[in-house]
C-alpha cells in the first residue's frame, strides 16, 4: 500500500444517542529526523502532523502528532451518534501530502 | 613576552578552560518540563495527579516502537477541552495532542507509540475551567523504538 492510504472503520448502524467508536490506520512510515547509520547522510522527518475528524462536515476533533506516533497508526476516537452522517477524516503529512477517507453511519 | 612566561600562561588557560564545569541540563526531566511548559503554558508541577483519569498501558512492553496506549475519562466530555500525551525519556516528549469537543460524547482516545527507553507515560486534560489535571502509568521497555 502506498503512504497515506487509510483505512476507516465504524459500526454501520447504531442507536441515535449512542457513543460509537471511530477507528482508523493510516499507511505512513512516521519517521523523524536521523541519520542513516549505513551511509551517515542525514533522512528528513517524513510524518503526519494533522488529522481531523468531521461528522457531515461538522469540525468535531483536531489532532496534531509528531514522529512519537508509531509506523502505520492506529487511532481510535469516539462520537456521539445524534443522525445519520457522514464520518470523515482529513489528515496531512509534513511533505505536503493531504488525504481524506471517510464512511456511512446510520443511526436508527 | 619571553618564551617562559607564555608557555606558563597558556598551560594555565588550557588547564582551567578544561575545569569549567560543564552545565547540561539533565536529560529527561527537564526536557519535558521545558516541552509542557511550551505546549501547555503551565508548570508540571502545578499539574494534579487525578484518579479520574485511566491511562491502559502494557507495563512491559514487547518493544518500543509499538506502545498500545489508551486514555479515558471518566470526567463528562463538556468540561474538558483538551489532551496531551507525553512520555516523558523520549527525544521528543510530546507525542500528540487532541482538541476534543462535547460531539466525542466521552473522552477516548486509543493509539500505538513509540519509546526510547523505560520512562513514564503522562495523559493531561485540560478542563474548561482553566486547571489541568494527569494520569502517569510506568512502561518498562526492552527493546526501545526510536529511529
Amino acid at each position: 500500500m502506498s503512504v497515506g492510504t487509510g483505512i476507516l472503520r465504524v459500526p454501520k448502524e447504531a442507536k441515535k444517542g449512542e457513543i460509537i467508536r471511530v477507528q482508523m490506520v493510516i499507511t505512513h512510515p512516521m519517521t523523524p529526523a536521523r541519520k542513516d547509520p549505513q551511509t551517515g547522510q542525514e533522512v528528513p522527518a517524513h510524518h503526519l502532523t494533522k488529522l481531523d475528524l468531521l461528522f457531515n462536515d461538522k469540525l468535531l476533533s483536531s489532532m496534531n502528532m509528531g514522529a512519537g506516533i508509531s509506523a502505520n497508526p492506529f487511532i481510535a476516537i469516539t462520537l456521539k451518534l445524534e443522525d445519520s452522517g457522514v464520518v470523515k477524516i482529513v489528515y496531512e503529512d509534513n511533505k505536503g501530502g493531504k488525504w481524506e477517507k471517510s464512511a456511512e453511519v446510520k443511526a436508527l | 613576552m619571553d618564551r617562559r612566561k607564555f608557555l606558563s600562561l597558556t598551560a594555565a588557560a588550557v588547564v582551567g578552560l578544561s575545569l569549567v564545569p560543564t552545565f547540561k541540563p539533565a536529560f529527561g526531566a527537564t526536557k519535558l518540563e521545558e516541552e509542557i511548559q511550551k505546549r501547555l503554558g503551565v508548570q508540571l508541577s502545578q499539574i494534579k495527579e487525578s484518579a479520574d483519569i485511566k491511562l491502559t498501558a502494557p507495563t512491559i512492553a514487547e518493544s518500543g516502537a509499538n506502545v498500545p496506549i489508551t486514555v479515558e475519562s471518566s470526567i463528562p466530555i463538556e468540561q474538558v477541552e483538551h489532551l496531551w500525551i507525553f512520555v516523558d525519556k523520549n527525544p521528543v516528549p510530546w507525542i500528540a495532542d487532541v482538541k476534543l469537543t462535547p460531539m466525542n460524547g466521552q473522552v477516548f482516545l486509543s493509539t500505538r507509540i513509540k519509546m526510547g527507553e523505560t520512562s513514564n507515560v503522562r495523559a493531561i486534560l485540560k478542563l474548561k475551567d482553566g486547571s489541568y489535571v494527569m494520569a502517569t502509568k510506568e512502561v518498562k521497555v526492552t527493546a526501545g523504538g526510536c529511529g
